[in-house]
């Protein structure tokens, strides 16, 4: 289909790219306990971009036959309003794309009463007098293929499966939700299913009992859930689409040190086993691992070809499209990891051994509201979903009605230590992180 | 088109079967400061199959390619047989309607060039920009869409539906040295071209108080008196309370029903709270939700007292209750859900304005606008746009960064005035639930006071 498309593109304008995907998902879903529905989804799509006359412009479709010159002539009608862009399409690599599985039969293979049996179990082992567990278990097969009028071409096929949980306990108006994920390319292995169950139930145990909250600036653990509200600011600093428009606060600092000398975050499509994981970006640039702070040293900001062009550099190969609008910056897996030398023994504890000596704080698992207000400012101040007080070294109960607040730039200025829990969330890996001087309001 | 889906519904072997295909049509455009980031025109198309046989569960099934109806329907109805279930799935009787509903254009998008779109966008882009050398950047976005949906189910329903909608939207960001901040506008109607010319002051409004929130201080966190501006009373009132009323959310859950019973005081007698999808003319408008039931005003607070909630065909029958036409779908992607249409708080009595609600107060916040809000079920944030501290009963600085984090019951409880001044506030971006995003609401509410509400913010 590509193919057909570049063809019927490269008589017509000066160049072009394009992206096709078929996404195919199996879903099973157990609400309270039950199980309730069973989903599949089959989706393909085609995204075109072409450059005429020196303009850009995009056209996609998720019809199933798509006539190729009805598709190079509603790009070009895109480019004719389009702006200038010097942009280059990346040539057919010299060498293999990087070697990096992404496919996995035991995820592909799994049938449907394989992933209800792994729901209801899930189930089985979360069900508590008085809560509601939930359980959705989805599996997804993807096809990609990109190319481009220069010759590059890619092709792969990948594996995904979500599996979440959560609890629900509501005691007169006092409502609790515990939740957790496993997300992987690979089947989950008994010992990630029980980790999974593991999370929730020591979650759940610690909030049973409610604690009056703490007030003042307060060292708080931010867990790997929790971090979201510190990370958010940063990813959105270190695209480089924030740094051409001149909002980046990060924008002019590279090589500065800004950060905690131990901390490093690296974008890496290259990790094994991550869904995110590819071996070449939607544009046809080869992966490759981004150093976006090396010990706490600003160091690249991640581009796609058009924001790479404009500034001036090379894509970081973090070129992503869905099957409408044009490419743009995304992340791909983002480790976040304390670079002290020493490599802690893995811990499921909560609060990941950093609590030992704090005095009077909290342990922030879900904050309310991240992503809403002025991310990029780093200025943060949300209510606590899930957070529990540390007194004395412990944790005494869950706190309610309390809102933390800070600046994540600040924040990560000094960090307090980095817990032994690191993990993954979704397409980020991190340790807990224990910062300092945390605002901590309640009423 | 419907006769092609009445067949497929036929050839169908399971219990109940339902249908719903759509095609959109869309166009959109997107400034990011002077510079244009695209001009498009999208076709989407797809259907969605659900079935249900006796003692099992749904089975459903989402595809683009659209010739592959029938074999998505026994692809379904295996599905639908895997899931074997105790307690068996039953809906609500509704009639089943049959009929075409086509909501007014009111400037068709589809005759519109993508070149008029494109100097609309910029005219209200550059009005920002004009403001200040302080505004740095900008995100506007234009976008229009018209969909057919199509819906036949087994039990006789046979709708064709034509809903339109046109979202415009600007951010103009301003910064000092590191100072960054923003200004929002948004405008979303379920209407067409001819509704979104003649912006300019609005977007000009917004980046300029971008600029004066440079200068303002950031609130001082803790509890204080504070009056929410309409749209975030509006916004507040979706999160805190609206989500607890989408009955998927009790009709499981014995201890959740307990908390929302009908009957149950939640607020003083000024709360009057209700869901309104059959409200003219609104974003969450529909005359139809997505399982063919005809939408409705639906009280819900009367007079501080519970007195209903949002229902599916499944919830409603589950809780011997009735439909209440709130099942929603943001595209043929995804089944429907219970969701809000158009949520409002009632105004209060006629002639209470603004100054009343603040002429007592010694010290306060007036709370304007909203950047956003979540909530997790009992607890909830909001983020507004902007701010006041009322001081000896009168407006006084401007504040940023006031975020209002809250418990449902007690802040529901502690409204104690709520002004005259009703507006729906009709805005583009929409509600998320269940990874469905985003799905076209309204709100609606005049100014409100709640006795005392936690601030978030330093210490």
């Amino acid at each position: 289909m590509i193919d057909r498309v570049l063809e019927a593109a490269r008589a017509k304008v000066d160049g072009a790219d394009a992206l096709w995907r078929r996404e195919e998902q199996t879903a099973v879903s157990f609400e309270s306990g039950r199980l309730k529905a069973a989903a599949i989804s089959e989706e393909a799509g085609l995204n075109l971009r072409v450059l005429a006359s020196g303009r850009m412009g995009v056209a996609g479709t998720t019809a199933a036959k798509p006539d190729p010159a009805e598709l190079v002539a509603r790009a070009r009608s895109s480019a004719e309003l389009g702006e200038v862009v010097e942009l280059t399409f990346p040539q057919a690599p010299g060498s293999q794309l990087p070697p990096i599985p992404t496919f996995f039969d035991r995820t592909a293979n799994a049938s449907l009463d394989d992933l209800i049996h792994m729901g209801r179990m899930l189930v089985e082992r979360l069900a508590r007098p008085d809560c509601q567990v939930n359980v959705a278990v989805q599996r997804e097969v993807a096809d990609t293929a990109v190319g481009n009028t220069a010759g590059a071409r890619g092709q792969y096929r990948g594996t995904g499966i979500a599996v979440t949980a959560d609890i629900t306990r509501i005691a007169g108006d006092d409502v609790l939700m515990v939740y957790d994920q496993y997300v992987g390319a690979d089947m989950p292995s008994d010992a990630d299913l029980e980790a999974l169950v593991r999370s929730v139930e020591t979650r759940l145990t610690a909030a049973l009992k409610i604690v009056a909250p703490p007030d003042g600036a307060l060292p708080v653990v931010f867990t790997p859930a929790g971090l979201a509200a510190i990370v958010l600011p940063l990813e959105q600093a270190l695209s480089g689409k924030t740094v051409l428009q001149g909002s980046s606060p990060l924008a002019g600092k590279i090589g500065e040190m800004l950060f905690d000398e131990r901390l490093s975050i690296v974008d890496d499509p290259l990790t094994p086993g991550r869904p995110s994981s590819r071996p070449i970006d939607d544009e046809c640039v080869p992966s490759r691992a981004t150093g976006l702070v090396e010990r706490g040293v600003v160091g690249r900001f991640v581009y796609d070809l058009e924001t790479a062009a404009r500034a001036r550099t090379q894509s970081t190969g973090n070129g992503r499209r869905g099957i409408f609008g044009k490419p743009h910056i995304g992340y791909t897996n983002v480790l976040i990891r304390g670079t002290d030398g020493t490599a802690p023994l893995p811990s499921h504890a909560l609060g990941g051994g950093l609590i030992g000596d704090i005095d009077d704080g909290l342990i922030v698992d879900d904050l309310i509201g991240v992503g809403q207000g002025n991310v990029i400012s780093g200025a943060f101040s949300h209510p606590v979903g899930l957070a529990y007080r540390v007194q004395r070294g412990e944790i005494t109960g869950r706190v309610k009605d309390a809102a933390v607040a800070g600046n994540a730039y600040d924040l990560l200025k000094r960090i307090g230590g980095f817990g032994t829990d690191g993990r993954w969330l979704g397409a980020r890996y991190s340790p807990s992180l224990l910062l300092e001087g945390v605002s901590v309001a309640s009423r | 088109m419907k006769d092609r889906l009445a067949a497929a519904v036929k050839q169908s072997r399971a219990d109940y079967t339902e249908i719903r295909v759509e095609r959109t049509w869309s166009s959109a455009v997107a400034f990011r400061g002077r510079r244009l980031e695209t001009a498009t025109v999208s076709e989407d198309q797809g259907g969605f199959v659900r079935v249900l046989n006796k003692g099992c569960g749904w089975g459903i099934a989402s595809f683009t390619s659209l010739d592959e109806l029938p074999a998505m329907v026994a692809r379904a109805t295996e599905l639908s047989r895997a899931v074997r279930v105790d307690d068996p799935i039953r809906l609500a009787d509704t009639r089943p309607e049959v009929g075409d509903a086509v909501l007014e254009l009111d400037g068709d998008v589809r005759g519109v060039s993508l070149a008029e779109k494109k100097k609309l966008l910029d005219r209200y882009n550059g009005a920002m920009l004009a403001v200040s050398s302080q505004i740095v950047d900008t995100q506007s976005s234009y976008r229009d869409e018209v969909s057919e949906v199509w819906y036949v189910n087994s039990e006789g329903a046979s709708l064709y539906q034509l809903r339109p909608e046109v979202v415009v939207s600007g951010t103009a960001i301003a910064r000092r040295n590191g100072n960054i901040e923003k200004g929002l506008e948004s405008i979303g109607l379920r209407k067409g071209w001819n509704s979104v010319q003649n912006f300019e002051p609005q977007f000009r409004v917004v980046a300029q108080r971008a600029v004066d929130l440079l200068e303002a201080p950031r609130v001082r966190g803790g509890a204080y008196p504070v009056i929410l501006d309409n749209e975030l009373a509006g916004v507040f009132i979706h999160e805190a309370f609206g989500h607890l009323s989408e009955a998927d959310f009790v009709y499981e859950n014995p201890q959740a029903r307990e908390m929302m019973t009908l009957g149950r005081r939640f607020g003083k007698p000024v709360l009057n709270v209700g869901d309104n999808g059959a409200a003219k003319g609104l974003r969450g408008t529909l005359p139809y939700d997505d399982e063919g039931t005809p939408t409705q005003d639906t009280p819900l607070i009367k007079e501080g007292i519970l007195v209903g909630r949002l229902h599916s065909r499944e919830t409603a029958a589950k809780l011997g209750e009735r439909p209440t036409g709130n099942a929603r779908a943001i595209s043929f992607r995804h089944p429907p859900i219970v969701r809000m249409t158009n949520t409002y708080i009632a105004p209060g009595k006629k002639g209470v304005g603004f100054n009343d609600l603040i002429q007592d107060l010694k010290l306060g916040v007036y709370a304007c606008g909203a950047f956003g809000g979540q909530t997790m079920l009992e607890n909830f944030s909001f983020t507004a746009g902007w701010g006041y501290m009322i001081r000896d009963g009168k407006v006084a600085e401007l504040v940023k960064d006031v975020v209002l984090a809250g418990n449902l019951f007690k802040t529901l409880d502690r409204i104690d005035h709520i002004a005259g001044d009703f507006t729906w506030n009709q805005m583009g971006g929409g509600c998320g639930k269940g990874g469905q995003f985003p799905l076209p609401v309204t709100e609606g509410a005049p100014h409100v006071r709640i006795e005392e509400a936690l601030i978030g913010g330093d210490v």
